[in-house]
């Protein structure tokens, strides 16, 4: 029996060894090893043998299983590894094909610069107010120094809604309710949508823009260089310088216009800058130290001795434009894709 | 306003500004933008005049001369010319060899014909001295040759345009510039005013009765002038400011507002009524034909100036044309008085005459320089119209003596204007004497006493009131650049009562969301055409009254409008096969009104601005891919965007509700079957869905839109709030177990009351119901829909038995029997 089971144990390992695919491996496993395999029938026969044989016999099928077993096991491992080869080989993508790509969106030009200056400013520690777009004569001019009949209303191109109700032309009517509402200190930030009646590449009937107001004791006109030139370097750049020239707007005494070094040309202006045509310098924004009148108009009392403040007020889209290049302000308002796709 | 160089030259010295650029840098630097700089010789750069010394034809051409030409020195020069109206011993301008003219053409040596030319006679439409011309210009023999056309010409000037602030009406003349200027470097003005007149006589008596509104009035009658043309020196200088010469007698009026600021006017003396002339106010409904020879009808609210008979002047705005001076005139009346700017300002704007006159007054004139204006006005009214002054007259209100004229002193601390402009008080350029110079340079008194100063501006000065005006007129001797730059310190006490930040937070977390959902962020203007909403069945109540154009006159009800134009705009520049993706939204107030749209008070308006978050949507699913990947969104993906919307808001009690179902019927921009009405607890809060086909066909759509419009302060209410924090909630460790059902139902069952059925009939182990499958068809009965259901089981505490699950199934399926007649499909 020894024989018998030596040659089945001898021919199955060869037969595992000449094997090529996993299936007939399989086959070679049950003909084997499965209930009614070559090698069960063997030790089927094991009952008559005798009984000191038996042991030896039992011994030598256990030991014949496991070479079989492990044969087995070591050729399926070398087997699959091929298999697999050859699958690797056959599967391919052209992955040059389209993607499946979702739609991206963005956040309008406006939406992103206020976003920027808001937190630049905020760093600061101006908190934020917003207030409506439809707004009183009174708020709009009057409480911030414009009375009727001023030529100063000649500045702004006012839309008119009713009597006595305007889109606001600014948003200083926001700074004015900000101080009606609370008592100084005031630190705040009013952005949003102004209306002005005036259309072209370089004028839209609405734009944005974002105000600051900051109100305490010995507030000084240069906190209100300082709090400028820090907003110019986060957006523009740690090289800017800014250039405060004076000027009028009758809710700021003194007031200027401020203009910060072009970005592109940097130190040495050049005449061919597409950004600052050559001067070196962009003008972005009014500013000024609050004007008394403010103060009475609000209500603050005349022992508030010392209380002053400055305000400012950027034209959102001007700054957009600038530092994303856009050159018509008409673009803005399109919702064209082609357009809002870019930022 | 414009300044000529060379005008302003007479009253300071400007030898020590390199070039006009400089000049303009100094002006800005103090206040007063520069817009543009203008050479009056741009393009007469090479230009001289010369003498034809013969005239010759040319060989080859009948049309062309060639001319021999002298520049007075030197060879003669060849000129080829085409022109005929030239003969020899004209005097010419030549263009020579480099030139480049202001038309543009460039001068270069040339063969015309055969024959060389050196240069080229000019015309007058050549140089842009007329619009047209015939012929060559041919220039008086007395001209001088080889000298520079320009001179000539009087064009060797350049022009500053000013944009002078509405704070500064010193500063819209030559006097008032060189004021300016004169402090800035420290000079004395160059020229002196003539002495002043003596007053009294005058046959005409002047009575005031506008009381303050007109204050004081100065006459003066000339007889015996000549009227008729300006000499060459006032022509051109007024030619200069873009001015055309009318005759001597108005320009020099024109002249004396340029020189001095302050408008004058001349009236014809002998059209003067009545021996009396009046400053009164209008009587309603009275007339008056002005110079412009067009008559307005007065309201009553104008101060005119009247004869004994009738208005002859609309006070500080513009003559009357019954009064004006022409050449027949030979009595002049001259007038130099100070009007009310308010009342100037209101007449100007009601009769739609914003005039260089009314722009002075409406800013101020020096109310103290009556009497030197009017020696200077009187005087070169003599020295160029002769006559004789035959009386003056100053009249002024009440008993007004010179010092009511003073501006109101302003007391100013020693360091003040250090603190406050944020300097150190030992800065150098603010020593306490620099202060009292840079004020005295402005014609400030300044007296100094412990410690303040006491400072009176000049009459002139309107803007000058406060210790703030004085803090600029420092800062801007000193230049705005000297001031240093700080950060403000920061005080504890906090600035929250009226923040925003919660509102915006919300704001940029709708907007992120929908981002994040593949949309752009549009912006549209807050108003449009009323056409443009009748066609989405919209009306607006809020009208502008002034609208740029009908296209953007009322202020938008919604934002759709809008997001449906842009889709169209995107739509009709598209091109090629390939569907369009169309998605954007915008989160903006929109406007109503709210009972009559006046200012109630001085912060209510009438208008009701209500915040909506809207989006469009349409095309592709996916951005890119193959044609099977590219299915076009449908109803379930804008359902998507609202539900990712809510989630990321973490907006709880939202309903949607088919219009069939809704109370209020729905919204007729929508299909009616494709849409949903969606409900903030009890409140409408807007509707989603598919663009009426009926709306869509019309405005010529070129695919499906599915829009949505929802009211952002309901969503609001039942989102987080901004300050809220998600709260982390435990999830159960053991297992669930699911039940899948396949119903019948009737097709008007909807998948949520199903879900909903099972929801309330399974508790407490139920957890979850959603249908994963409907189908209607030929497998079913007609008018049957098969739905198939999973419902999920778990209990966060321990695991389920298959027992209790088996009875809570039962439940539900008993529930959807008896409820909505679901049976089980066999």
């Amino acid at each position: 029996m020894i024989e018998k089971l030596s040659a089945i144990g001898r021919r199955a390992l060869e037969e595992v060894q000449q094997t090529s695919s996993l299936e007939s491996l399989e086959q070679i496993r049950v003909s084997l090893l499965g209930k009614k395999g070559s090698l069960n029938e063997v030790l089927k026969g094991l009952s008559g043998v005798s009984a000191e044989e038996r042991p030896v016999m039992g011994a030598a099928a256990n030991e014949w299983k496991k070479k079989i077993e492990a044969a087995l096991e070591s050729r399926k491992v070398v087997l699959e590894k091929e298999r697999l080869e050859q699958q690797l080989q056959v599967e391919k993508l052209d992955v040059s094909a389209p993607s499946r790509l979702v739609h991206r969106g963005s956040l309008h030009l406006v939406t992103q610069t206020v976003r920027r200056m808001l937190q630049v400013f905020g760093r600061l520690g101006f908190d934020v107010t917003l207030g409506p777009e439809a707004e009183t004569d009174y708020l709009n001019f009057e409480a911030v120094n414009i009375p009727a009949d001023h030529p100063a209303r000649d500045m702004q191109d006012t839309f008119f809604l009713g009597p006595g109700v305007v889109l606001r032309t600014h948003t200083s009517g926001v700074q004015m309710r900000s101080m009606l509402a609370q008592k100084w200190p005031v630190r705040v930030l009013c952005p949003g949508a102004v209306y002005r009646c005036d259309h072209d590449a370089t004028h839209s009937p609405m734009f944005h823009q974002v105000e600051g107001l900051w109100v305490d004791r010995n507030v000084r006109m240069s906190d209100l260089k300082g709090v400028l030139e820090f907003w110019a370097r986060e957006l523009f750049g740690a090289e800017t310088r800014i250039r405060l020239r004076p000027s009028y707007f009758p809710f700021v005494e003194p007031g200027a216009e401020v203009d910060v070094s072009c970005f592109r040309c940097r130190v040495k202006a050049s005449d061919s800058c597409r950004i600052c045509k050559g001067t070196g310098w962009l003008e972005v924004l009014g500013a000024g130290m609050v004007h008394p009148k403010l103060f009475e108009m609000a209500g603050y009392s005349a022992n508030s001795d010392g209380l002053s403040g400055f305000a400012f007020g950027i034209g959102v889209e001007r700054i957009a434009m600038l530092l994303h290049e856009v050159p018509d302000l008409r673009l803005l308002f399109q919702g064209d894709v082609r357009f809002l796709s870019q930022f | 306003m414009r300044v000529s160089w060379s005008w302003l030259s007479e009253w300071v010295d400007l030898t020590c500004f390199k070039s006009p650029n400089e000049l303009a840098e100094l002006l800005i630097k103090r206040g007063l933008e520069v817009e543009q700089i203008e050479r009056l010789d741009q393009g007469f750069e090479n230009v001289v005049t010369a003498k034809i010394l013969e005239r010759s034809p040319h060989p080859q051409a009948d049309r062309l001369s060639v001319c021999s030409v002298s520049l007075g020195a030197g060879e003669p020069l060849q000129i080829v010319c085409g022109a005929q109206n030239m003969k020899a011993g004209d005097h010419v301008a030549l263009a020579q060899v480099g030139a480049s003219l202001p038309n543009g053409i460039k001068i270069g040596e040339s063969k015309i014909r055969g024959v060389s030319s050196f240069g080229m006679l000019c015309s007058e439409s050549e140089l842009k001295l007329k619009d047209e011309s015939e012929g060559i210009l041919i220039l008086s023999p007395e001209t001088p040759l080889g000298r520079p056309l320009a001179e000539i010409l009087g064009k060797n000037d350049t022009i500053l345009h000013l944009k002078v602030t509405a704070n500064r009406g010193d500063c819209l003349s030559h006097w008032g510039i060189a004021r300016e200027v004169a402090a800035a470097l420290g000079q004395k003005l160059k020229k002196t005013m003539p002495p002043l007149l003596k007053e009294g006589g005058g046959p005409v008596a002047i009575h005031l009765e506008a009381g303050d509104l007109a204050p004081q009035f100065y006459g003066c009658w000339i007889e015996g002038v000549t009227v008729g043309a300006s000499p060459d020196w006032l022509v051109r200088k007024l030619e200069t400011l873009g001015l055309r010469s009318v005759n001597n007698v108005v320009d020099l009026s024109n002249w004396v507002m340029w020189e001095l600021g302050h408008p004058v006017h001349a009236y014809d003396g002998d059209q003067i009524r009545g021996k009396t002339l009046t400053v009164r106010m209008a009587i309603e409904g009275e007339t008056l034909p002005l110079l412009d020879h067009k008559t307005v009808q007065l309201s009553g609210q104008e101060i005119v100036i009247a004869d004994g008979e009738r208005a002859i002047g609309l006070a500080g705005v513009m003559g009357g044309g019954n009064s004006e001076v022409q050449l027949s005139t030979r009595n002049l009346f001259l007038e130099c008085a100070e009007f009310s700017p308010r009342s100037v300002r209101q007449a100007a704007t009601r009769h739609q005459r914003k005039t260089d006159a009314s722009h002075r007054f409406e800013r101020g004139i020096d109310p103290a320089g009556l009497g030197k204006v009017m020696s200077c006005f009187a005087s070169e009214v003599l020295r160029v119209a002769g006559g004789k002054i035959i009386g003056s007259q100053w009249v002024k209100v009440g008993s007004r003596s010179d010092a009511e004229f003073q501006r109101p002193e302003i007391r100013l601390g020693l360091y003040e204007i250090h603190d406050f402009l944020g300097f150190s008080r030992d800065q150098v350029l603010l020593s306490l004497d620099q202060v009292e110079s840079y004020l005295e340079g402005l014609d400030c008194q300044v007296v100094r006493e412990a410690d303040q100063w006491r400072v009176r501006p000049p009459s002139y000065r309107w803007d000058l009131n406060l210790k703030e005006d004085l803090a600029e007129e420092i800062a801007r001797s000193i230049g705005y650049d000297q001031i240093p730059a700080t950060i403000p310190a920061l005080s504890s006490t906090p600035v929250l009562d009226i923040s925003s930040i919660p509102q915006l937070t919300l704001q940029d977390r709708a907007k992120d969301s929908l981002v994040r959902q593949g949309f752009y962020e549009a912006l549209n203007y807050a108003f449009t055409s009323s056409e443009s909403l009748d066609r989405l069945g919209m009306k607006s109540a809020v009208r502008l009254m002034n609208p740029l154009s009908e296209e953007y006159e009322w202020m938008v009800p919604s934002l759709l409008p809008g997001l449906i134009r842009n889709a169209l705009s995107n739509w009709n520049h598209h091109f090629g096969s390939e569907s369009l993706p169309i998605r954007l939204f915008e989160l903006r107030p929109v406007f109503s009104a709210r009972g009559a749209i006046a200012a109630s008070s001085h912060t209510e308006t009438g208008v009701q601005e209500t915040w909506k978050v809207a989006w469009a949507l349409s095309g592709p699913r996916y951005a890119g891919g193959l044609r099977s990947d590219q299915e076009n969104v449908d109803f379930f993906d804008l359902k998507a965007v609202a539900e990712t919307l809510f989630s990321d808001l973490g907006t709880r009690g939202i309903r949607f509700l088919p219009f069939s179902a809704s109370r209020t019927g729905g919204n007729p921009l929508f299909h009616p079957g494709k849409s949903v009405e969606v409900l903030a607890g009890n409140a409408v809060a807007g509707h989603f869905g598919l663009l009426h086909p009926a709306i869509s066909r019309d405005l010529k759509a070129r695919a499906d839109l599915w829009v949505a419009e929802l009211d952002w302060a309901q969503l609001l209410k039942l989102s987080r709030g901004a300050s809220q924090v998600p709260i982390y909630q435990a999830w159960s460790e053991f297992p669930g177990m699911e039940r899948d059902f396949a119903l019948v139902v009737k097709t008007d069952v909807t998948v949520d009351k199903i879900c909903q059925v099972a929801l309330k009939a399974g508790k407490p182990l139920i957890k979850g119901a959603k249908v994963f499958d409907i189908y209607r068809g030929s497998q079913v009965a007609e008018g049957m829909t098969s739905i198939a259901v999973r419902v999920i089981f778990y209990d966060e505490t321990r695991s389920l038995q298959e027992m209790e699950v088996e009875a809570a199934s039962t439940k539900i399926l008993d529930a959807w029997k008896r409820e909505i007649g679901a049976e089980l499909r066999g």
